[in-house]
């Protein structure tokens, strides 16, 4: 593999592992604070291209307020599922809560189906479609868009987390919902600020993704699949070790197709994730069987 | 049968992580006996009833049962060996009436399968039969029979308490572990414990118990055991362990409840 | 709930259903139901497995489309491919389905809660895309056709009126044998599992063998149905296998209850009919409604449709008995 190949699939892999990493941030987040594996969280991705593509180009609108619209929705569309189907649930049982993000995640691609019909749409580029020159590779303006937000994002997340109030109380409620209760941070409302926080953040990454990669209805599922193992790869407690897994796998991703060895042709490629999942799990679950046996 | 020793430990040793629960812990129990294990909070008698069913593996030391070595044998094989014990959480099982909890106990001593159960196979319909009868001998040995359709979680502690006993009990044992059965109960419920824990000694079943009512201990106890911070510091009869200077220190140390 | 089974009522609802059970396929009944009422059988089926598991003793499948799918495809490749005979075929994919969840169950169930979940969730994904992508075998996405009829001696399944009394003998043969279960020591030992597992293994029940003996249960009578689901249409493709039928499937366990037995068929029922009578009429709104009525199912009645109907049952005869008492 010339220098070249290398570094185009390795941008390709940064690029594609930039939007799981988003995703799997917002995974973080809400099982840390909520203990709630959110399946709907890839559709927050797929609102944010389908919002996107509906502002700017059907309607016209300039991009900024049209990328900050869509955002937004898609944050409110987060604490909408949370005040209406997740709050309601109370004491439900963790299949009970599965079921329920699942039917939010089937509500909203359903909603979504109907409004925007099933074809994909490509939201305008940012800045342009010129590819520029890297070591040889070839790198869509778009990618770095995608790249450069996410390192934002993550910085920005990062600084809140550690350094406001809000963030503060997220953390705590995350490490211990009894004990910062008893100090007088809400779990409800935590729980709120999560889900909100979680869907634009999900938005976010939709909204740079799509013009790049298309988006439709359905992009959800598989996105939401690869998030999930962003996030597992970062054991759901670190946002940071999300972002680390979300380019990880984007870039193994990239590499094993590029390797075209085996079972890996693109129609595989999906599965890399899910054998990246089985991994984790199983070394989970080896791990917990030495704790057994050693006590 | 009386004058054999029924459970026995050599260096006893447990360790989580970087804490000694247990510390190099030697004992010797009577058959048919009740023994009480006393001692300040934490001082490792949850641990230590843990290592005998099993719950927890043993990091060094031994456990001998009826003279036989108890280290490696999984905890779901002891209670057909004869070892049974309660929780200080109860722990019933809540989506069974109080006489179904009672027939679960019957478990290790009931044999029919997965085959005999789906087809309804005459050994399976005897021993449902005998499980049954078993099962409402051991609710009556505890005073419960007249509950018996009822939810098990519907009754108030003390009788849940006194269910998860007659579960325990009906797994035929030749050695029961009691995990504070008096905390929660009042006067009355106690003295009602006091007489089925001697009606079960009178049973030639082997009783250990870990109690923080001293009086009922003491009422009860054949044989006393203190434990503090992991170690035994003290055994022998109620009265003599009442006045060992190292067991009032070691309960002076801890406040009072 | 021993009581309320050896009541009347109980025999009394059981022959009716019986009854009913005999009489939909007829023509001047309820025959233009038939198609349904086969679906309806075989879902119930894989959904008894699942209310098994995930009822008695508390652990959570999210891939149950996956050991559906393997009897289905096994049952397929081995009868048309190779000619195998279907009732010996029908036989090996349930042993494979058997062996499978075998293997897998020790190291799963280690796992706990979500993360348990996630297990199940992925093996599922990756059974489905497997019957996608071996497409030498499966035939890919695109499936394969041409699978031939069960027959018995020279009679021919071929009609549906024939497969429906086939679907539904196995269907009642399962329930029969899972009520069995249910209310054996084996019952009991599962029950109490999802009581208490520290309690469970202190009264000798080796908790984890007996998951993972349900877990083989459950797998067997899916791949069971996933047979007769095959020879039913003769035709297989990976679509009815995937995240979206494994969902459906719990969606069935919990609208029946998930620790009922004969509230399988209610399950498996009021989903089936739902998905493929009332919202088909509503066109592309009909997975939005799904998911609307998923939410609610779970928010208002957690412990199934079936169970709440049977609570609603016995406040009414409560008060009959009441009425009695009082003249």
């Amino acid at each position: 593999m010339s220098t070249a190949q290398f570094v185009q699939y390795l941008v390709s892999g940064v690029t594609q592992g930039s939007i799981y990493a988003l995703i799997g941030l917002g995974f973080t987040m809400i099982y840390a604070v909520t203990r709630i594996i959110n399946f709907a969280q890839g559709e927050f991705v797929m609102l944010g291209g389908m919002l996107s593509f509906t502002l700017a180009h059907s309607l016209g609108l300039p991009l900024a307020p049209a990328l900050i619209i869509s955002i937004l929705v898609a944050s409110l569309v987060g604490a909408g599922m949370y005040v209406l189907a997740i709050r309601p649930a109370k004491n439900a049982s963790v299949v009970s809560l599965i079921i329920i993000t699942i039917g939010a995640a089937i509500f909203i691609r359903g909603l979504a189906g109907v409004l925007w019909g099933v074809d994909a749409v490509r939201p305008p580029v940012f800045t342009g479609s010129n590819s520029i020159s890297f070591l040889g590779a070839y790198i869509h303006p778009q990618a770095l868009w995608i790249i450069g937000t996410t390192v934002v994002v993550t910085i920005i997340v990062h600084l809140f987390l550690s350094y406001t109030m809000v963030g503060k109380a997220l953390k705590a409620c995350a490490i211990n919902p009894v004990a910062s209760s008893l100090v007088g941070i809400n779990p409800r409302t935590m729980a709120l600020i999560a889900f909100v926080l979680a869907a634009a953040v999900g938005g976010i990454g939709g909204v740079v993704m799509a013009p790049l990669t298309l988006t439709a209805y359905n992009v959800g599922i598989m996105l939401g699949l690869k998030g999930f193992v962003a996030a597992a790869i970062g054991g759901f407690k670190s946002p940071l070790a999300a972002v680390f897994g979300g380019l990880l796998l984007g870039i193994v991703e990239s590499f094993a197709v590029a390797a075209n060895w085996g079972p890996f042709t693109s129609a595989y490629k999906d599965a890399i994730a899910l054998i990246v999942l089985m991994l984790i799990l199983l070394v989970r679950s080896g791990k917990l069987a030495e704790e057994e046996r050693a006590g | 049968m009386s004058g054999s020793v029924i459970l026995e430990t050599r260096n006893l040793t447990k360790a989580f992580g970087g804490l000694l629960a247990l510390d190099k812990v030697d004992l010797s129990l009577q058959a048919g006996k009740i023994t009480a294990i006393i001692g300040p909070n934490g001082a490792g008698k949850t641990t230590l009833f843990n290592l005998i069913t099993g719950v927890y593996p043993v990091s060094g030391g031994e456990i001998y049962f009826q003279g036989g070595l108890l280290n490696n044998v999984p905890a779901h094989k002891r209670a057909s060996m004869g070892i049974v014990r309660t929780f200080q959480q109860v722990h019933l099982f809540g989506n069974m009436t109080v006489l179904e909890n009672v027939m679960s106990g019957r478990h290790p001593r009931s044999s029919y399968g997965f085959w005999e159960a789906a087809l309804r196979l005459p050994k399976a319909r005897r021993e449902e039969e005998s499980i049954s009868l078993n099962a409402i001998k051991y609710l009556n040995l505890v005073g419960l029979g007249t509950y018996a359709e009822q939810d098990a979680l519907s009754l108030p502690l003390g009788q849940q308490k006194l269910l998860a006993i007659a579960r325990a009990m009906a797994t035929d044992p030749r050695l029961i572990l009691l995990d504070e059965p008096g905390a929660g109960l009042n006067t009355l419920e106690k003295r009602q414990l006091s007489d089925l824990i001697r009606n079960i000694r009178e049973m030639g079943i082997s009783v250990i118990l870990v109690e923080h009512d001293m009086p009922l201990v003491m009422g009860l106890a054949e044989w006393v055991i203190v434990l503090d911070s992991g170690q035994k510091i003290a055994e022998g009869t109620a009265a003599q362990v009442q006045k060992d200077q190292k067991v009032i220190a070691a309960y002076l140390g801890e406040d009072v409840e | 709930m021993l009581a309320w089974l050896k009541s009347k009522w109980a025999y009394l609802a059981i022959s009716a259903l019986l009854a009913l059970v005999i009489l939909v396929p007829f023509d001047w009944f309820l025959g233009r139901y038939t198609t349904l009422m086969i679906f309806i059988g075989i879902y119930t089926i894989v959904t008894v497995g699942l209310c098994l598991l995930m009822g008695y003793t508390g652990q959570v499948s999210l891939g149950q489309a996956a050991f559906f799918g393997m009897g289905a495809y096994v049952s397929a490749i081995l009868s048309k491919t190779y000619g195998v005979n279907p009732w010996l075929a029908m036989l090996i994919a349930a042993v494979m389905t058997g062996a499978f969840a075998y293997i897998i169950g020790y190291p799963i169930f280690r796992l706990k809660g979500n993360y348990l979940a996630m297990a199940t969730l992925g093996l599922g994904l990756i059974m489905w895309i497997l019957f996608r992508e071996l497409s030498y075998f499966t035939g890919g996405p695109d499936g394969m056709s041409g699978i031939p009829y069960l027959s018995m001696g020279g009679f021919i399944f071929n009609t549906p009126f024939k497969r429906y009394f086939l679907v539904w003998f196995f269907c009642l043969a399962v329930l029969l044998i899972s009520q069995n279960i249910v209310r054996s020591r084996t019952g009991r030992a599962l029950r109490a599992i999802h009581g208490s597992e520290a309690a469970s293994e202190s009264i000798g029940i080796n908790v984890d063998q007996f998951k993972v003996k349900i877990l083989v249960l459950s797998a067997v009578y899916a791949s069971l149905a996933g047979s007769l689901f095959v020879h039913h249409l003769r035709f297989v493709s990976p679509q009815p296998f995937d995240f979206l039928a494994s969902v459906k499937l719990v969606v069935m366990a919990v609208i029946g209850g998930l620790a009922s037995v004969w509230g399988a068929i209610f399950g498996a029922g009021a989903t089936r009919i739902l998905s493929d009578e009332i919202l088909l009429r509503f066109g592309q709104w009909d997975i939005v409604i799904y998911g609307l009525i998923l939410v609610l199912v779970m928010i208002f009645m957690p412990g199934g449709l079936f169970v709440k109907l049977k609570e609603l049952f016995e406040r009414l005869r409560l008060r009959y008995r009441q009425r009695g008492v009082e003249h």
